[in-house]
Order: C-alpha cells, then structure tokens, then sequence
C-alpha cells in the first residue's frame, strides 16, 4: 500500500495538503521557495540558499516520544517540501497575533524591537525564529547557549550585541505563548497525519520521490529504484539543487524513519542510529563521548544539526566530514544493511577513497556503533577552521591515546580530516609513539613525522602549509592539553 | 518632553521588520505577468568572444528574451563617472562576471534551463588578475595623485631612525543580506518605473534613460529600502538595474532581477585591495617627522568610484597624526576583475593602515607602548593641527578621548597584566591596542555636497516627507522623521517618509559618505521652514484679527506640542491641524521643496590643498584578545569604544551604527579573506568559505558609549555623521592580534602581518618568529 504524490502538513495553525501531480511544485521544491510563492509569507528571505545565513529559519514542530512538540529552527533552503509532512511549519508571520486591529507581538519580536536589534531588517525574520525556536526550548539560557542559537544567522548590519541581548531578554520572561495555548490542538492535528505510516510515492516530471517510514519501505524501493540517492537531512545533496541547479533524478527520503535515531548504550558499545541529527546527538553524548560532543557542537549551525544526520555525515564521505576523525579515533563500526544481509564494516575500510564509500548499492547505513571507550583511553577532538562558528573544517583531528602500566605509549590514533582525499591516520606518527614515553622529545618528532605524512591542498579555505602545520601542532596541543589536566 | 522631541525612538520600520512585514524588491508583489531576468556572465578574466550561439536556448518553452549587446537601444555603456564600463560584453570580455547575455523568462528554473544551451566560444587572452602585476607592468587606469606637505624624502634620508615596509590589505565583500535586486515595469511609450536596491536613485534613473536611449523624464526609479548596502549598491546596483530595464523594456513586461548570492559575489565589485609601501623616521621619542606613503590600489577592470576612493585614502593616510613632513602618493591599477568600488569608509580605512602599522612599529622600535607613541603624536589643539591637504583641525577631541578611553578601559592595568599573562603562558598570548579614528565627512567631490527634499502637508495635518536619501537600515528615514517632527513641533506619528523617489526629488546624490542626515536632515528642515513661515502668517493674521490691541509677531510664532502659540502671548494657540486646514481655505501651498548644500568645501586634486571636509568625526576604541600560537586561533576578549557622534539625534541609532561597523571592520580585519585563482576565479564566492562575522566573533565584552558633552557647530540638531567612521574602530583588533604574535618573540621581532590577519596570517607569523628565535 502507498500513497502517491500526497503530502500534509500543518502551516501555522492551518492544514495543508499538497497534491503534487495538480500542482507545480516539484518534490525538490525546497521549503523556502514553496512558502514565498505565498503572497502573505514574503518574511521568510533568501540570503545564500547553502544554509549558511539563516535568512530563510523556519521553526518546525513535530511530535516527540512524549506527544508532546517539539520546536526546532532549520534552514528552509535546505528542506525539501516532503520531508515537512507531518510536521507543523511556524514563520515569522504565525509570530505576532492579531486582535482586531492590534497586533501584539511575539515577546522575541518585541525584545527585537526594544534592544535595536533590527536595521535594515533582511536579517531579522530569521534571527526572530531561531530566536523563537531558543523560546521555545529554554528558560534563562546562558549566554553561550544564545550565541549557539544564533550561530547559524547572518547579520550585517547590527554587530548581534543587541540580537544576543534580545535573545537573553525574550528567554528570561517567559509566559505562555499562543503556541502554547493551542498545542494539545496542534498535536491532534499531527497524530491525524501520521496515523497513516504508508510510503508516499510522488512522481513528476521524471523525477521520483518516495517518503518513507520504515527501513523496509526504504529498501524495497532502493531495490527498485536502484539509482536512488538517500536523503537523511539532505543538508549534503539539498546543495545539489539549489547551488548545481541538478535535477535528481530519484530520492528515497529517510528522515521520518523513527526508529533509526537513538542513541543507546548495549553492553560494550554506544549504538547510535544513523537517522539520529547531530543535534541529538550532540546533546545525548555529552556525558558519555565527550570528544563526539565537543566536536558537534562547532559542526554547522544548530539549523544544520537540527536536520543533519550522521549517516549523511558518513555518506556524503567528505575529506573534511567532521565526525569521520573522530569515528576513526573512537575505532566505530559501520553497520549498513541490504534487504538480504546486515553487515558490519570498520571505519577503517569505510571510506574508500575521495567521497567514495563501502557502501553496495543495495544498501542502507542503519547504525554506527562506537566501543565504549576504557577508562585509561584519552580521546579529544579538534577543529580549525577559520571562523569559530558555521564553518567547515580547514584541519580538524581526533586523538585516541592510551598508556601502559609503565608509562609509554601503549596505543594511539591520530585522526586527521582535511589532510587528505579522505580522513586519514598519521600512520608513521602513530608508529613512532608506540612504546614511547610520552614526552615532549617524543612529541616533537611525531609532528615532524606528521608534517612529512600528508600532500594536503591549497584551496579557498588555507592553504597547504597552514595545513600542515596547524596538524602537527594539534598533536602539540593535545599533549599540552593532557600537560593541563584539561582532560 | 513630547514624543516628537524624544531622542531615543526604535528603527522607524522595527515593527515591519520583526513581523516580516517589510518589502523588499524580491517580495514586491508583482502580477503574474512578471518575468524572472538572469544575466550570462563571461567565464573568462579576459578573453575574445569568437562566436556564439543562443538560438536554442531562445527556443526554449517559457524564454521570452535572450539580449545581447546588439539589442541595447541606447548606449551600451556606463559607469558613474567615466563611462567606462559596458552593459553587455561586445567582442571582447575583460573580466570573470562580466555580463555578456540577459535571459528573461517565465521562471528562474527556465532561465537556468536556456543558460545551459548557450554556447560561446572565446579566445582566451593574457590577463592581469593580480595587482602585483599591475603595478609591475605600471597599468595605471588614471594619473597618478599626489599630496606633500614639507621635506618628507630630505627629512627621511638624513634621518637615524627609520623604517619601511610593505603592507598588504585585502578586499572586502559588502555581503548586504539582500542581494542586488531590481523589479522594472514598463508603462505608456517610454515610460519605465525601476523599483531598484540602490543607494544613488538618480544615477540609476540617468543610466537606465541612457542604455535605454530616452530621457531621464520618463525613467522613474524607486527606492523602498535596501537589505543592507554598504557601498556595495552605490554604483553597483546600476547594471542589475538597467539589466532589468532592457529585458522589461524589450518584452513589455515586468521584469524582477534578484541575484543569486553566488552570482552576486563573484559578478560585483569589492572594497578595494591595497598594496602600500610605505617609510617614516621618526624622533628618539617616538614623534613622527616623515612619513612616505605609496597607495597602490587595485581598480578592477574600470574607473567606478576608483579614484575618488583612492582620493579618501590619500585624506585619511594621516589618520589622526601631525606628521609634518608627508608624502602621499596614490595610484589606481586596471586589472581582469571586476570593478571594485565603495566601501563604508571609501578607501579611510587602507590608507589609515599604513600609519597605524608605523605607529606601532615605532613603539616596537622603541620598546614603548603603542598607546603612549600614538599620544604624542596626535594633531594638537593649538599647533600641529594642519593636515598635509592643509586643512585646520578645528574641535579636535582626540586628546579627550584618549584620557577617557585610557581611564574606561583601564589600559595601564590591563598592559601589566597582559605583559604578565604573556611571560607565564608559552601556548596563549594576549594582546592589547588602542587605536583612534579621525574621519572626514563631506563627500570629497564636492558638488556632490547638496541634497533636496520635498514635504507635503495634508489637510487632516498629516505630513508626507521625501528626501533625497535611502533607507539601508542605517536609520536615516528615523532620524529624518525626528528631525521633521522636531521642526513642525508635532507627534511623530503624523510624520512618513516615503519611498526616495527620483519624481519626488530629482538630482539626488548617492546616501553616501556618512552625509544622508547632515545634507538630506538640511534640506527637509529648509522645506519645514517654508512651510513654516507660510502657516505662521495665516496663523499670526488670525491672532492679530482677534484682538488688535494685542499685536502677535512673526518671529514669536512657534511650533511645539501639536500646536502653534505666540510664545509672548501663550494664551494665543491653535492646534496644528486647525492652522493646516485654515492655511488651506487661506489658499496657501502646503508643499515645498527644501535644499541644501555643504557651505565652504573645496578641494584642488592639483595641488592636493583644499577643504575637503565639513568637519571631523572622532573615536577610539581598545580591545584586547588571546590567541592560540598552535592553531592560530583568536578571541577577542574585550573592546570599549568612546565615538563622537556630536549631540546624537538618536543615541539608540548610533550606537547601532557604531557597533555594527565596528563588527564589519572586525571582519575586514580577521576572517574576511577574498583569494583568486590563477585565473581569476573568486574562489571564495559564498558564505560557505566568505566568512563574515557571526554572533560568537564580537567581544566578549563590547562596552560601547558615545562622547558626551561634544555638539558639532554647524551640521543639523549639532549632531555628527555616523555611518562610515566606527568600521576604522576594528583597528585595535587588528592591532592586538599583532601585539599577542608579537609576544611570542617577546617583542623583538617585527611580525610579518597583512590584512586580515587570519588564523593562517596568524599562524605563520607565529612560525616565522619561532624560527628566527632558533637562528
Ligand atoms: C551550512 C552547512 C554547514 C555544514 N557544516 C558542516 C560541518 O561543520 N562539518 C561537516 O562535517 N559537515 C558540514 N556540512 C555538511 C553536511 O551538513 C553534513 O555532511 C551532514 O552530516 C550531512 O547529513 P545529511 O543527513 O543532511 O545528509 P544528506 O544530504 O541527507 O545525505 C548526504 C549523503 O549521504 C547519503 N546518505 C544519507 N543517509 C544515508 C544512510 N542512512 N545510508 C546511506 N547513505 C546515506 C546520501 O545519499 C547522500 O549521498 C555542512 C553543510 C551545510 C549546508
Ligand atoms: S538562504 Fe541562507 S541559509 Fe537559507
Ligand atoms: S539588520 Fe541588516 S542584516 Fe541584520
């Protein structure tokens, strides 16, 4: 049973439903384009169509384990129209209420107001949604989680003190909002949605779409549909349409599989679904994989994470993919599966070469699965890239050291991305340490030896010498940061 | 105090932006028979076009026009000062980006589809992509400009303290949020409406009138609001502006223009690149006696607004110092890219590089604190107070800043315990600058100084204001409404500004050069006057007619509080609504234009002597930061800012505009990098690898106030242009940063340092010192 070219979702407080084959709209519509071909929804701007101003924030909802919603903010240049089915679509313009003819303001909108932080205002319906998503989701959020929040917006104008200073305001008042007068409704509506589970199947114009909620739904169809592409957050492949201007021919969207995002403990590993976005993750490791976390909290921007799946991560296979490294020094497991087998590859045989993985056609990353690190293991993360927040890697690296009883190198990886075609160990360094003291004698010549091991690139971001050299100081750095006690 | 006397009133457009109310030209809602124009640009920096072919893209289901340079019915053309630029490529195309081909069509998805099917073959030929090149091969795309004052080469030669170096200073893209837009509706024979993101409404109307080849009578050009400017849409907004102008004109229907990001950055120019070389001697103290300064600027691949740009370096390569023996040479360079232009600060800010990278050589030479060499080389009060274009500094405020800022900032405490962090910290330095900013305002062109408004009284007492500026976001339709409400003496709320409309206020200047209130505020307030003056007759005879015993006067007539009054007599009143509807049975107009030009500015670019400025805006700023010598990393830890914005006329608006040109110069100064393949490619032409600053790059702590107690003579409500000056503030970042490398070789070694200064500038600096420490 499917349905075909059918989609619903909730705008504002509104039921919508699109029927794709009575419309124009294409299932790689991106989510910004089909709200500006409202008259009424011209908030919502177009800055970059890469994800990277946050012009275009939207805030979806959608039911949690508890029922209850779930808010979170995301690049609407990103997001494909199906994969907002059965979800609620909140914009700037569901943010103010009306009562006759006033218009009472959201408590964001008006700290907006009220501490200056709007100027030439192409910046501000975005700023004003993740703001709103932080509403949402915090009471008296510190000042770092604020920046967090608003990392992934833009401004040219303002200088963000006063946008910083609006979000800390609207967040320490709170009262309840419309959204939240209205919730138990809007749940209903959502449970109304997904009650139906069926694979939507839209096809139009030579171009097919499947949605799907289930892992067997999807390969079955990939079995059909052999040249589809998955799409977990489609923060990789939504690029392809909106910079490349490709047309993708066929997509099997995963990320209403539900029961592909956890992230559990089981016996001597942490399993962790390949659904799961960075975000949750990030905030689920915290306290067990501190060098997972550390490293996602600068990965893009919380409206990246917020739909960025680490199977996408390990699927779009970059050189500067940020948690290849750290899977590598974490020694993870890759469990991809096909309707006949599962199979379990190791990090180390996953990633081919240049954006190329393990991966057969036939099949799906469905965990990744992370042995628990011992108590002696010292792992941590780095990243350099040129702007602390939203921005790729130029460098990034992740240590995984162990010393034995007598004080030597018992084990150690040293992870690089951004060194090579692909995420790279610093064999050669690596080897060297072993059976060393750790000291920094030693250290010194492992970061020659790291700064011989790689050909990197110049490109627009560094270049090749910035490259090396900011390698082999990470391994300087790391043995500082263990000198410190910061570990 | 009444509401249209309060200071400290919101961004008159805040509601309408929070609420996503705001139009831009993208969110116009146009008919449904509006097309979507795309412009074909060359791929190559410099190449012939051999042939071309777009017969099947013209083919394509939904394509209503493919231009070339052949359908340009009037001049193919333009350029804001020397019309050196072409709308549409010809035969040959001198740069990545160039335009060659406009596509309208019934979507943007059509318009790509019909890009793919254009095939152009080139020739590709030599090109100068870099202006090191440039310089070597001495492709000046003008006379070279020159400024002296005293024996600067004699001085330098004979002098024992010297130094000289060269300094690179990169680019900068204007990243407004809103790209270059433009919306073109064609009416009655030549009539064309362009509603266009442009800072400089008339001039678009003169270039869309001519590449079009009609008058500018029939080219109206509209201008709501911009998503930002910056400089970048004072000359720049014109070709996306008559690209849509011809695709409308040729297919009679509207057409939208509305620049990918992409396309945006890779097609439009950027603040200048400088290469400067610069020398200086100074005396055993630190003082400054010469200073030669070479200005090599990379023009692009036209004039534009080049050498008025390169001109404001040559003004400002002085920054805030008496040097009495200065040499200034300035020149422009052609190259295979495009045409760079404004930039907040037009050019300020390279040339007050080189001497700030003197000053803080000097106290490096010296082993003194940079702090302590700037203050004794700041233009006096008394003497030494004679810039090297011979204009007199008048109400100098450097001095007081600087005793503020010293105090504000605790900068004596905080060397000690930055010294004291650096000498137990072999892995972090710290650093810590001050720097000033002294800024000339006026347009350095001084014709451009005037400014026009036209206000209409209606007969409920509401009033209509235009003027000849824009709104970018920089408040000034706020603070314009301020100064309308402050004049007629009513409640703010009867005031609007209208869209700056070229049929509204003709022979406009661009809102550039920090001077959109000073000259427009003018002009609207001499509008006010007229229409003052005409009510306050018929008020004054209908007081006089009550009682003749009692004899009101013209010059007691005041307006405040929504009410006109006989301030002698104050018992003799009528509300502002009465004496607008008894002017209007009086038969009175109550529309007038205003006008106003900049008294006494004049500039000679012969002898490089003059008056160039109206006067001088002030600040200084002190930040500290910490950087990781392994990685290169930086956090600014603390900045405070004292600026003069004279008496403010919304202190909210101000601090605005300081902050954020603080932050912008920021980005100039740290992650902001434009880098260029061999061929020219801009190979950073998204945010994806552009990084301007986001929310986590702004101090740590951002203590921001405005100089008190300092009313500027002369200028509109006593108050100070704002918009340009802050951006130079970001100085003592730059400084800083080059203060925490500098520590890492204790301060005997020069740092190699550029701008930006990236991790990557930071990093290999460190590299480089630590090496020549092993030597
Ligand atoms: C603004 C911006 C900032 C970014 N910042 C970072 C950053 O800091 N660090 C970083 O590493 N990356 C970054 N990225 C890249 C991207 O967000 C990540 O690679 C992300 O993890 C991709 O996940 P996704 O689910 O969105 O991928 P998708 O686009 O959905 O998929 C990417 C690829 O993986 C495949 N795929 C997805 N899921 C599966 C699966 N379960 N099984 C098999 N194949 C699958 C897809 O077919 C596709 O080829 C950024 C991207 C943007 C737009
Ligand atoms: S448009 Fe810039 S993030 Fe979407
Ligand atoms: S207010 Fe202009 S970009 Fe933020």
């Amino acid at each position: 049973m499917k349905i075909f070219n059918k989609i619903s979702f909730i705008l504002g407080d509104e039921p919508i439903e699109i029927d794709f084959s009575k419309s124009e709209l294409k299932p790689t519509t991106t989510v910004l384009n089909f709200l500006r071909s409202y008259p009424n929804f011209k908030g919502v701007k177009e800055g970059c169509g890469e994800g990277d101003c946050g012009a275009c924030t939207i805030v979806l909802a959608e039911l949690n384990e508890n029922n209850k919603l779930h808010y979170y903010a995301v690049d609407s240049c990103l997001v494909f129209l199906p994969m907002i089915h059965g979800k609620q679509v909140l914009t700037v313009e569901h943010l103010a209420q009306k009562n006759g003819k006033e218009t009472i303001l959201h408590p964001v909108q008006k700290a907006i107001i009220e501490n200056d932080a709007t100027q030439c205002g192409y910046c501000t319906p975005g700023f004003a949604m993740s703001m709103f998503a932080l509403y949402k989701n915090k009471f008296n959020p510190t000042k770092e989680i604020v920046i967090d929040s608003l990392a992934g917006n833009l401004c040219r104008c303002t200088g963000y003190k006063p946008l910083i200073n609006a979000a800390i305001e609207a967040c320490s008042n709170k009262t309840s909002d419309q959204f939240q007068i209205a919730e138990n409704k809007t749940v209903l509506q959502l449970q109304k949605i997904s009650e139906v589970q069926l694979p939507i199947i839209i096809e139009k114009n030579q171009q097919f779409f499947a949605k799907v909620f289930s892992l067997s739904d999807a390969l079955k169809l990939k079995k059909l549909n052999p040249e589809a592409i998955f799409i977990g957050g489609a923060t990789d492949t939504a690029l392809r349409v909106t910079k490349k201007h490709e047309v993708i021919p066929s997509i099997i969207d995963i990320s209403s599989i539900q029961n592909i995002k956890y992230f559990r403990e089981e016996e001597n590993y942490f399993v962790i679904g390949s659904g799961i976005s960075l975000e949750d993750l990030k905030n689920k490791t915290e306290n067990y994989l501190p060098a997972v976390h550390h490293i996602l909290k600068v990965f893009g921007s919380k409206q990246i994470r917020n739909l960025a799946t680490l199977g996408g991560n390990l699927g779009s296979a970059s050189p500067i993919g940020d948690t290849l490294p750290m899977l590598i020094a974490h020694e993870a497991v890759i469990i991809v599966k096909s309707l006949q087998a599962t199979r379990r590859i190791p990090i180390n045989s996953f990633i081919k070469s240049y954006r190329k993985t393990a991966i057969q056609n036939s099949e799906i990353i469905t965990e990744i699965s992370v042995p628990i690190p011992d108590k002696e293991s010292i792992i941590k993360s780095y990243k350099v890239s040129k702007r602390k927040d939203l921005d790729i890697s130029t460098v990034s690296a992740c240590f995984n050291l162990k010393f034995s009883k007598n004080k030597t190198v018992e084990k150690i990886i040293l992870a690089f991305g951004g060194m090579a075609a692909t995420p790279v160990k610093a064999n050669s360094a690596e080897a060297y340490l072993i059976g060393k003291k750790w000291e920094l004698e030693n250290i010194k010549i492992a970061m020659e030896l790291i700064s011989k091991e790689f050909e990197p690139i110049s490109d627009a971001r560094a270049s090749k010498e910035f490259r090396i050299i900011s390698s082999k100081n990470l391994l300087l750095k790391f043995f500082n940061d263990l000198k410190m006690g910061e570990i | 105090m009444s509401k249209s006397q309060s200071q400290n009133i919101a961004h008159e457009n805040a509601i309408n932006h929070v609420t996503g109310n705001s139009v831009f030209i993208n969110d116009i809602l146009s008919n449904t028979q509006t097309l979507i124009g795309r412009v074909v640009y060359s791929k190559y920096a410099h190449a012939k076009i051999l042939s071309y072919d777009i017969s099947e893209a013209k083919k394509l289901k939904g394509v209503s026009a493919i231009l070339t340079y052949k359908d340009i019915p009037g001049k193919n053309n333009f350029g804001p000062i020397v019309h050196d630029e072409l709308c549409l490529a010809e035969d040959e195309v001198i740069f990545i980006g160039q335009a060659i081909f406009l596509i309208a069509a019934e979507t943007e998805e059509i318009c790509i589809e019909a890009e793919k099917l254009i095939t152009i073959e080139y020739e590709k030929l030599d090109a100068i992509v870099d202006l090191e090149t440039a310089i070597k091969k001495n492709n000046l795309i003008a006379p070279e400009r020159k400024i002296e004052v005293g024996q600067a080469e004699v001085t330098f030669s004979k002098s024992k303290n010297k130094i000289e170096g060269r300094l690179y200073v990169g680019g900068q893209e204007h990243w407004y949020l809103e790209t270059q837009s433009s919306l073109a509706i064609t009416g009655e024979n030549n009539e064309i409406i362009v509603h266009s993101s442009s800072q400089n409404p008339t001039e678009t109307q003169i270039l869309v009138a001519e590449v079009l080849g009609i008058q500018s009578k029939d080219v109206v050009v509209e201008v709501k609001r911009m998503g930002g400017a910056f400089g970048g849409k004072e000359t720049q907004a014109n070709h996306v502006a008559c690209w849509s102008a011809l695709l409308a004109n040729h297919t009679k229907r509207p057409v939208k223009i509305h620049l990918f990001r992409d396309d945006d950055q890779k097609i439009t120019g950027k603040r200048h690149r400088f290469i400067i070389d610069y020398k200086a001697s100074y005396e055993n103290n630190g003082k400054i006696d010469s200073v030669i300064v070479e200005l090599n600027s990379d023009a692009g691949s036209a004039t534009d607004l080049s050498m008025s740009i390169l001109e404001r370096s040559m003004l400002h390569a002085d920054n805030s110092y008496f040097v009495p023996n200065m040499k200034i040479i300035g020149k422009a360079f052609k190259t295979n890219l495009p045409s760079n232009t404004a930039f907040r600060g037009f050019g300020g800010p390279q040339g007050m590089a080189a001497i700030e990278t003197i000053i803080d050589r000097i106290a490096r030479a010296l082993k003194k604190d940079a702090a302590e060499i700037r203050f004794i080389n700041y233009y006096g009060i008394n003497k030494n107070n004679t810039t090297p274009y011979g204009q007199l500094i008048e109400y100098n405020q450097l001095q007081k800043i600087h005793e503020q800022i010293l105090i504000k900032s605790e900068y004596l405490k905080r060397r000690k315990e930055v010294d004291s962090f650096n000498s137990e910290n072999e892995f972090f330095k710290k650093g810590l600058a001050i720097t000033p900013v002294k800024f000339g305002i006026s347009f350095t062109t001084a014709f451009l100084n005037q400014a026009g408004a036209l206000v209409h009284i209606y007969k409920d007492g509401s009033v209509q204001v235009n003027h000849g500026g824009t709104e970018m976001g920089q408040g000034l339709h706020t603070k314009i409404k301020q100064i309308a409400a402050a004049e007629l003496g009513i409640n703010i709320e009867k005031i609007s500004i209208a869209s700056t409309n070229t049929s509204k206020v003709p022979n406009t200047s661009p809102t550039a050069a920090s001077s959109g209130t000073d000259i427009n505020g003018m002009a609207v307030k001499n509008a006010m006057k007229k229409l003052k003056l005409r009510i306050a007759e018929i008020v004054l005879a209908d007081f006089n007619s009550q009682n003749a015993k009692v004899i009101s006067k013209i010059e007691d007539i005041i307006f405040e509080n929504d009410q006109i009054l006989d301030s002698k007599n104050p018992e003799r009143k009528i509300s502002f609504e009465d004496a607008v509807m008894k002017s209007y049975f009086g038969q009175v107009s109550l529309s007038a234009t205003g006008f106003y030009k900049t008294p006494e500015i004049f500039f000679d670019r012969a002898t490089g002597k003059g008056k160039p400025f109206h006067y001088f805006a002030y600040g200084m700023s002190v930040s500290e930061v910490i950087i990781d010598i392994l990685t290169g990393y930086q956090k600014i830890i603390r900045t405070d800012i004292i600026h003069d914005a004279g008496k403010s006329i919304n202190e909210r608006i101000d601090l605005g505009q300081i902050e954020g040109g603080f932050v912008q110069g920021l980005g100039w100064c740290t992650t902001e990098e434009l880098k260029y393949d061999k061929e020219g490619n801009l190979l950073n032409h998204s945010p994806d690898t552009y990084k301007i600053p986001s929310a986590n790059d702004i101090p740590e702590i951002f203590n921001v106030e405005l100089l008190k107690d300092a009313p500027n003579p002369n200028t509109i409500r006593q108050s100070k242009a704002i918009g340009e000056p802050p951006l130079m503030l970001a100085f003592s970042v730059w400084l800083a940063i080059k203060d925490a490398i500098s520590a890492v070789g204790n301060h005997k070694i020069e740092p190699d340092f550029s701008l930006p200064a990236t991790n990557e500038v930071i990093l290999l600096s460190i590299e480089n010192i630590l090496s020549d420490m092993k030597k």
